[in-house]
C-alpha cells in the first residue's frame, strides 16, 4: 500500500487505465464463461439462466479495479411470471435497507420498487420492478454540487456518501425517482453497505456483489427474469438477446442511455 | 491537529508510564503488527483511509497485490480490531475499550466513520443469507496476518447456480 496524498489520489481513473487487456478480457468472462461453454440457447420468454463461475484469483485481479471497457447492465424481462416484491426482498436484505425507525414509509429508503402500470383503454396490466438505471449521461451525476454522485468507469452510477452534503438535487433531477434520503440515525448497517442519515443513496447494481464477482442480489432472487452483464462485450448472453430480440429503456426519449433494459414493456 | 497529538505519544507503548491514552488491542495481537509499523499507522492512518476510500469506492479496487488480498475498505479494519468484551460481545464505537474510540476519545478527535460503517464484524463472524462469506474462515484474520488466504476467497466467490432448469 502507498500513501498517497489529496492531490495525487484525484487521478481516479488512474489505476485502470493501467490495468492490462487480458485481466480485462477475463474479468469479463469470469461471470459468463461457463454459459457459454454449456451453449445456451435463448428465445423470447424463455428461461434465462445464467451461471456465475467461482472466481480464482489468478484469472481475475482486484486489484485492477473498475474499467471503461466494461458496462455493466441489466435485462429484465416482464413478460416472466415472477413475483417482483421478491428482488425487492432480495435488495433490502442485502443492502440492510428497512432499518429506519421514525421515518414514515414514503420516507424510507428505496432502492429498487415495484410498478404496477395499467391501460385503462384496454385493462391490461403489468409489473415491473424499476430500481436506479446506471444511465450513461447521467443526470444525478450533472448536477451533483460536490461530485459525490458519481458513475464509475464501469457505467455503476453511485453516491460517494464521503462527499455527499445531502442538498438532494440529485433527487429532483432523476426523471427515475431512484433516489432515497435517508433522514434519521441508522445502526446496524451492512458491511457492504456502509449508509447513514443526511446522505443520498440508491442502488448501486450491488457494487460489491460484483467486484466479489457475484451478481446483483436482485438478479439472484429474479428466476431468471433479471439478467445481468457485460453490455459491451458482445459474447455476453446479456449482450446476445439484446442484439438478437432488442429491449426497451424506461423514457429512452430522455436519451440518458440507462444501462437497465426491460422486454415486455 | 488531532495528528499531531497522536504523533506525540506514537511511540509509547499502550500505557507503559501512565500517560497517554490506554489503546485497546485485540486478543492475539502481541509480537504482530498491522500493515505498517505502529509508529507509522497512528501517524498516517488517516491518510490511508482517505486513500483507501477513493481507490476502493470511486475506482473498484477492492484488493492489493503483493500476495496477499486485502480488502482496502474499512470493513477489513474492523474485522481484524474488533475487540470483545468481558461477556465476549464486541463492543460498540462509544464504548472507550473500542479500539479507535480508546484512542479517539482522549485526543478528542471525533470521527464520523462509523455513522455509515459499522463498528464492529458483521453479523459477529455470521453472516446474512444472502452472502456467501459462511464458509470463510475469519479465525485467520489476526492483526499481522491481515489476509485472506486464496481459499478463503474461493469460498467468498459464488456458488454455481445449476442452469438446467
Ligand atoms: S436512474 Fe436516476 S439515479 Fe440512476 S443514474 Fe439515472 S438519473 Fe442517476
Ligand atoms: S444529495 Fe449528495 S449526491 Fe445528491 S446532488 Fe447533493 S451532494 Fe450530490
Amino acid at each position: 500500500m502507498t500513501i498517497n496524498n489529496e492531490n495525487k489520489n484525484n487521478g481516479e481513473t488512474a489505476s485502470s487505465a493501467e490495468s492490462s487487456i487480458n485481466l480485462e478480457a477475463s474479468r469479463r468472462n469470469f461471470i459468463f464463461g461457463s454459459v457459454a461453454a454449456a451453449g445456451l440457447t435463448v428465445a423470447p420468454g424463455m428461461m434465462l439462466y445464467q451461471t456465475a463461475n467461482a472466481r480464482s484469483l489468478s484469472d481475475f485481479s482486484l486489484k485492477d479495479g473498475a474499467s471503461s471497457k466494461v458496462r455493466w447492465g441489466m435485462l429484465v424481462n416482464t413478460t416472466k411470471e415472477v413475483d417482483w416484491n421478491k428482488c425487492v426482498e432480495a435488495c433490502n436484505k442485502e443492502h440492510g435497507l428497512g432499518n429506519e425507525k421514525d421515518s414514515r414509509d414514503d420516507q424510507k429508503t428505496q432502492y429498487i420498487r415495484v410498478v404496477d402500470v395499467k391501460n385503462k383503454g384496454t385493462g391490461y396490466s403489468m409489473s415491473l420492478p424499476v430500481m436506479c438505471q446506471h444511465c450513461e449521461n447521467a443526470p444525478c451525476v450533472d448536477v451533483c454540487p460536490t461530485g459525490a454522485s458519481m458513475k464509475r468507469a464501469d457505467g455503476i452510477v453511485l453516491v460517494d456518501r464521503h462527499r455527499c452534503i445531502g442538498c438532494r438535487y440529485c433527487m429532483m433531477a432523476c426523471p427515475y425517482k431512484a433516489r432515497s434520503f435517508v433522514h434519521e440515525v441508522l445502526t446496524d448497517q451492512t458491511e457492504n453497505t456502509p449508509r447513514g442519515k443526511g446522505c443520498v443513496e440508491s442502488c448501486n447494481m450491488c457494487v460489491s456483489r460484483i467486484d466479489n464477482g457475484q451478481e446483483p442480489a436482485c438478479v439472484e432472487a429474479s428466476e431468471g427474469a433479471i439478467i445481468f452483464g457485460d453490455l459491451n462485450d458482445p459474447e455476453t448472453p446479456i449482450a446476445k438477446i439484446l442484439a438478437k430480440h432488442g429491449g426497451k429503456q424506461i423514457r429512452a426519449d430522455l436519451k440518458l442511455n440507462p444501462g437497465v433494459h426491460y422486454q415486455g414493456i | 491537529m488531532g495528528l499531531a497529538l497522536i504523533a506525540g505519544f506514537s511511540t509509547a507503548n499502550a500505557n507503559q508510564d501512565g500517560l497517554g491514552p490506554k489503546i485497546t488491542l485485540p486478543e492475539n495481537s502481541e509480537g504482530k503488527s498491522c500493515l505498517f509499523p505502529s509508529e507509522q499507522m497512528r501517524r498516517e492512518h488517516p491518510d490511508m483511509l482517505k486513500h483507501d476510500r477513493i481507490q476502493t469506492l470511486r475506482e473498484g479496487v477492492r484488493a492489493q497485490a503483493d500476495g496477499k488480498v486485502l480488502d482496502g475498505s474499512l470493513k477489513q479494519c474492523v474485522n481484524c480490531h474488533a475487540i470483545k468484551d468481558a461477556s465476549n460481545k464486541f463492543v460498540r464505537i462509544d464504548n472507550e475499550q473500542h479500539f479507535c474510540a480508546s484512542c479517539h476519545k482522549y485526543a478528542a478527535v471525533s470521527i464520523d466513520c462509523f455513522q455509515c460503517h459499522r463498528d464492529i464484524p458483521e453479523g459477529s463472524g455470521d453472516f446474512h443469507a444472502l452472502t456467501n462469506h459462511k464458509d470463510v474462515n475469519y479465525s485467520n484474520v489476526a492483526p499481522g496476518t491481515y489476509s485472506l488466504t486464496t481459499e478463503d476467497m474461493a469460498n467468498i466467490a459464488p456458488e454455481v447456480i445449476s442452469d438446467d432448469n
